[in-house]
């Protein structure tokens, strides 16, 4: 177990930068969550820290060591692969102990390393067959099982859970996460999945183009989102955002656009005397865009024609529409009375309303 | 099985029209049934006629649908001949190092070109091209040339290099497609696991690619056994090979069709023996 550490990292292809500066420090036992969209560099990272890509400037760091001249046998780390990358020719078995094997362990121990990791994951009935035999997720388990055989002090996982279905990725995360707890490694995690990135992260890195956005844990992440991407990127259905103008009317803030306009609440004032008649974004997560008259105290009630319904059967999602932009409300009872066309009555969450600089696009707290 | 598979498979395609829409089931299955029947004349009728006229005496060679009079006179005869068995032995020498020779490089060769870029890997790649584009008929002259040159002509030596360069040219696109079907992130597994890059491939690629190798080993021997060009140009009496010492039963006198078709039955076993029991491997090698 060790704690690792990314020091101004760089990655570059001739004239194009993958990684730019990236900065990390993940703590002893800790599981951190790179995610971002495809092309974000997160993969770049992962593979550079697991000695798979050189890296062009800067310094990783695993334990008290610096790795960046080691190859990827000497960094003591283990790897999980999108595409499992089980050894086509092995028995379960013999996959599970290839790692062991090569630094010369006992059959003995061999063994008993493998058994443990058997009766971790439940792979018993399977040692003898080739990875061919097994659906996904059983190969998925032999990956994992792989990696925990030798004791690494970090794990890397690569969009481990991308290959399987929904319902077994489901099924995946929930065993990844029991296997935390009986595991305890530094782990670094790399998704395109905001949901794996919040089920399972202790912290979340949210990247884009190959620079880090915001480094938090996913509550920070969630509530405090530093720009619009991250906001945009973390929680489903996504963020809402509506250019607004800031207009004082009398001691209040009103954020308006066309047939659009709500009484902003007191305690945001400040900042908005400072934003004054600024265009900006109102951001708003759906869950937070209420169905019904608006409770006393709240002044950010709007009215506004509904243009798509989508049942869930345990809520209800519908779609409105707010200025230029469909606007989509969740958390909708399932029952409740309203068809498309309809005018309803709604409300914004005030606790839950996130206000960013249209051109720089940075959250304006 | 296989024809109603192909009847259900394009009834639907039928249903929409068209000359098969018109046949109706029955008819569908019929003109499929004839399909495959002419298919399967052309490739056996060559066959089946040579291993008619290997069995008939001279007399009959030239009616072979005519009269009932067999014989194995005709393979006595040409086994009777040591530059039959000579030839054979030959070709099957030839055939071996020749696979064996060519495998080392072409394995070599097809990961690098699937594995790496950089100046080697294309201007490898290059030279492989050029090398398939041109027709390798223009290379026999000048090989001769060679061959005399360096004083190689008509020893195995000199039948053996010429067709190594062709078996790299042609089959390392082969291997580099087996190379490309395997996953790189199992090599990076085993580089994590502990192996250097060597190991990885050795332990892991390898293995791996077995099935195509073998498949490759099997085209490469039958490629040299089959080989009449180099075997016609750069031999002479030392070292004869079968594909030519068949040639030759064309005389100033005639052609002896009954001995040159008994020996060529014989030298269609060893490939015939191969295609069975590596059939399965060959396939999957003709696929890519």
């Amino acid at each position: 177990m060790a704690e690792v550490i990314l020091k101004d990292v760089c990655k570059t292809y001739g004239s194009l930068h993958v990684v730019k500066d990236v900065s990390l420090h993940i703590q002893d036992r800790e599981f951190l969550v790179l995610v971002g969209p495809s092309g974000c560099g997160k993969s770049t990272t992962l593979r550079m820290v697991a000695g798979l890509e050189g890296i062009s400037t800067g310094t990783i760091q695993i334990g008290s060591t610096v790795v960046n001249d080691l190859p990827p046998k000497d960094r003591d780390i283990a790897m999980v692969f999108q595409n499992y990358a089980l050894y086509q020719h092995m028995t379960v078995y013999d996959n599970l102990a290839f790692g062991l094997r090569n630094r010369k362990v006992s059959e003995d121990k061999i063994k008993q390393e493998v058994m443990r990791a058997t009766e971790i994951l439940g792979l018993g009935p399977l040692l003898g067959r080739k990875p061919q035999q097994l659906s996904g997720g059983q190969q998925q388990r032999v990956a994992l099982g792989r990696c925990i055989v030798r004791h690494p002090q970090v794990f890397l996982f690569d969009e481990p859970l991308s290959n399987l279905d929904a319902k077994l990725r489901a099924q995946m995360r929930v065993e990844l996460k029991r296997l935390r707890e009986r595991v305890e490694t530094t782990s670094i995690y790399v998704t395109h999945d905001q949901v794996e990135a919040m089920t399972l992260g202790d912290r979340v890195v949210v990247m884009k183009d190959g620079c880090i956005q915001q480094v938090g844990t996913p509550l920070d992440i969630y509530n405090r989102p530093k720009n619009r991407f991250v906001a945009s990127f973390i929680g489903a259905p996504a963020m809402n955002f509506l250019p607004v103008d800031i207009v004082q009317k009398g001691d209040f803030f009103h954020a308006e656009a066309q047939d659009f306009s709500i009484r902003l609440p007191p305690q945001r004032a400040a900042i908005f005397a400072r934003t004054n008649r600024r265009p900006v974004t109102l951001g708003v997560r759906p869950e937070q865009v209420c169905f019904g008259p608006c409770p006393a105290g709240h002044e950010t009630a709007f009215s506004a024609p509904v243009e798509v319904t989508e049942q869930l059967g345990a809520e209800m999602v519908i779609g409105v529409r707010a200025g230029d932009t469909l606007m989509m409300a969740s958390r909708i009872a399932p029952e409740a009375p309203i068809a498309v066309h309809d005018h309803v009555p709604l409300w914004l969450d005030p606790r839950g309303l996130h206000f960013f600089d249209r051109e720089s696009e940075e959250a304006i707290n | 099985m296989s024809l109603s598979l192909a009847v259900s498979s394009t009834g639907p395609r039928a249903q929409a029209g068209g000359f098969l829409g018109l046949l109706g089931v029955a008819g569908r299955r019929v003109f499929f049934a004839l399909a495959v029947v002419a298919i399967l004349l052309i490739f056996i009728g060559p066959v089946a006629i040579l291993l008619l006229t290997s069995v008939r005496p001279p007399s009959g060679v030239y009616y072979i649908w005519r009269g009932w009079e067999f014989t194995l006179d005709n393979f006595a005869e040409v086994l009777a001949q040591p530059v039959v068995l000579h030839s054979m032995w030959n070709s099957f020498v030839l055939s071996s190092i020749a696979t064996v020779a060519s495998l080392g490089v072409t394995v070599g060769s097809g990961y690098m070109l699937s594995r790496f870029t950089g100046p080697i890997q294309r201007s490898w790649f290059g030279i492989i091209y050029v090398f398939r584009t041109v027709p390798y008929i223009s290379w026999v002259l000048p090989l001769y040339l060679v061959t005399t040159n360096l004083g190689i002509y008509d020893t195995y030596l000199g039948l053996l290099l010429p067709h190594v360069a062709v078996h790299v040219c042609f089959f390392s696109w082969i291997m580099k497609g087996f190379f490309d079907s395997i996953s790189p992130s199992m090599e990076h597994a085993a580089l994590i696991d502990g192996c250097t890059r060597w190991g990885a491939f050795r332990r892991v690629a390898l293995p791996s690619a077995m099935p195509g190798i073998a498949a490759l080993a099997i085209l490469s021997w039958l490629w040299t056994w089959n080989e009449f060009l180099f075997g016609l140009i750069l031999t002479a009496q030392r070292t004869p090979v079968i594909t030519v010492t068949m040639a030759q039963f064309v005389t100033e006198t005639g052609t002896e069709w009954h001995l040159m078709s008994a020996t060529a039955v014989l030298a269609m076993l060893p490939a015939l023996l191969i295609t069975i029991f590596g059939q399965k491997y060959v396939v999957r090698g003709l696929r890519m």
